[in-house]
């Protein structure tokens, strides 16, 4: 029997830990509340190490906190972060999402910068600050800067943070075998969605949509083994998804790769959600990589990368990008449909809608259509931003439950 | 005999069979060699990328398996301008540059939106009394396609 009112507005029958209030996803404080105290707190992947390969390369990269900032190469080959801010009159300094710069100079009055962030000129110094403002005060602010698990450089705008490994923990314990070796990005591209991030990462880190990939059902749901993948948390909200073997040959115009990843084995897949908004992906012969950068509550960018091996030959490469397009390329079967969904989820969850509760009921013994990765993630979304998921704005007398 | 019209008109026509999702009379368009490309490039990591690339065969079954897939059913409306045209009068074959805009029309209530801009670069052949398709890459400028779509451009 459908609900009236007062119904649609009664708490779920789960404990407090299987529900979220959707306003968490529409709702402007909490959203600045995130940029603050997650984005702003927590290690971020901002490019990967083969996008700057040589000295004086750099990157541009939008922090999700909000902060523009550019990663450098240096001659040195050491990689590092900078605000892409002057700090003479706020300009931009690199325009370009990517380039080479054996001096970053700002278009604006052409003060130079080294790759150290160490500013190399002032133009007429002198005569405008005789001696009271030298170069020595005019360094760029630099963003601490970790390169690692696979490669890519992560940054952390919090100086006071601990190590990139102290976030991780043994979260990609299961997936370092398969990317200690040389990486190499080979494509990007970027979706602007009505939607909130973290819906995003709960599309990433449940495979009960399945059901929406006709692909994913013939390939690997109504395969043996299927229901054998164990989810398992990881400290500072973490997951992984273990591995299963896909039956490629099961969708017509799709084969077995042929290609593979060393040491995986043929059709293997292994997903790893990293808090607050990173996935890994490691399924067969390529892998994917999701980042966000959330512009308001119902708005994201989501940059997607495929990953190959750079020692591959031609034909591994060309094989490994057709498998990629097949199903995660902008005209693959199921990136479409992820994001037809979660673009669903935006609109009608958009403030307003009267949209009241979204579930992560499901427990089948931590399996793949448990949703214990949705419940491990907000509770450490919880703890991070001093709200309950269930409850963000105290209006309900009921307690967390574990 | 390649002629300049016949060369616009079959470009013209597959964006129409296409428009139409008439994707039988889209595939008839094309050679038994037919090949599809969707191509671009990204400055963020400074490479050229594939995002879609079939032959004839790959490009039948993509389109046969649509309706067991959830997709945005908006219509697309393809718009080409034939912009030059060379002929190779010994290959009996062209090869064909066009620019091309890609609008996306909202079902519900019927807004259109600038989906891509690109260009064809197509390759045509006149074979036994007909002209067909055999090559056809897609050079897209543009590279957010918001949810993407599971139909080629």
């Amino acid at each position: 029997m459908a609900k009236n009112s007062a119904q649609w507005e009664q708490l779920p029958k789960f404990p407090s830990s299987h529900y979220v209030d959707s306003r968490i996803y529409t709702d402007q404080r909490i959203f600045e509340e995130e940029r603050a105290k997650i984005f702003n707190r927590c290690w971020y992947i901002a490019c990967h190490e083969s996008e700057i390969p040589n000295a004086c390369d750099y990157r541009t990269f939008q922090h999700p906190g909000g902060t523009p900032l550019v990663i450098v190469r240096g001659e040195d080959a050491k990689v590092r972060s900078f605000y892409n801010i002057c700090p003479h009159r706020g300009n931009t300094l690199l325009y370009d999402p990517a380039g080479n710069a054996k001096r970053i100079t700002c278009i604006f009055h052409a003060w130079s910068f080294d790759a150290k962030g160490n500013c190399i000129d002032i133009s007429r110094e002198e005569q405008g600050y005789q001696s009271r403002f030298r170069k020595e005060d005019a360094a760029l602010r630099e963003v601490r800067t970790e390169t690692g698990y696979g490669g890519f450089v992560w940054v952390n705008v919090d100086d006071n943070c601990g190590p990139l490994q102290e976030f991780i923990g043994n979260a990609m314990s299961e997936l370092q075998p398969y990317i200690g070796m040389p990486l190499e990005v080979f494509h990007y591209h970027r979706a602007i969605v009505n939607t909130n991030f973290k819906l995003w990462h709960d599309t990433n880190s449940e495979f009960y949509h399945d059901y929406m990939h006709y692909f994913n059902r013939v390939t690997g749901m109504l395969q043996p083994g299927y229901f054998d993948r164990k989810c398992v948390g990881y400290p500072n909200g973490h997951v992984l998804v273990g591995s299963m073997e896909i039956k490629y040959d099961a969708y017509e115009g799709s084969k077995a790769r042929g290609v593979g990843w060393p040491g995986l084995a043929p059709g293997g897949w292994i997903l790893i959600d990293l808090f607050p908004g990173i996935t890994y992906n490691l399924r067969t012969s390529v892998l994917r990589m999701d980042t966000m950068v959330p512009l308001g509550p119902n708005k994201v960018i989501i940059e997607y990368r495929g990953v190959g091996l750079k020692s591959d030959t031609r034909e591994q490469r060309a094989q490994r990008v057709f498998d990629h397009n097949t199903i995660w390329g902008p005209f693959g079967r199921n990136l479409h449909e992820d994001l037809l969904g979660v673009h669903g989820q935006g609109r009608a969850m958009r403030e307003g809608t009267d949209s009241r509760w979204v579930l992560h009921g499901r427990e089948e013994n931590s399996t793949i259509h448990d949703e214990i990765g949705m419940r491990h993630y907000y509770a450490e979304w919880s703890r991070r931003i001093g709200r309950k998921a269930f409850d963000p704005f105290d209006e309900r007398k009921v307690s967390a439950v574990a | 005999m390649l002629d300049r019209p016949l060369v616009e008109e079959l470009i013209y026509r597959s964006c129409l069979l296409l428009d139409d999702k008439d994707f039988k009379g889209y595939l008839d368009l094309c050679d038994e060699e037919f090949r599809y490309t969707i191509a671009t490039h990204s400055p963020e990591i400074r490479r050229d990328m594939i995002w879609l690339d079939h032959d004839k065969k790959g490009m039948t079954t993509l389109l046969t398996q649509l309706p067991r897939h959830n997709s945005d059913h908006s219509p697309l409306t393809r718009h080409a301008t034939v912009y030059t045209v060379r002929f190779d009068t010994a290959r009996q074959q062209g090869d064909v540059v066009s620019a091309l805009q890609v609008f996306r029309t909202a079902l519900e209530g019927g807004s259109t939106e600038l989906f891509a801009v690109g260009k064809y670069l197509d390759t045509v052949k006149f074979d036994d009394g007909k002209l067909l398709l055999l090559r056809r890459v897609v050079k897209l400028d543009t590279r957010m396609l918001g949810i993407g779509y599971h139909i080629p451009l």
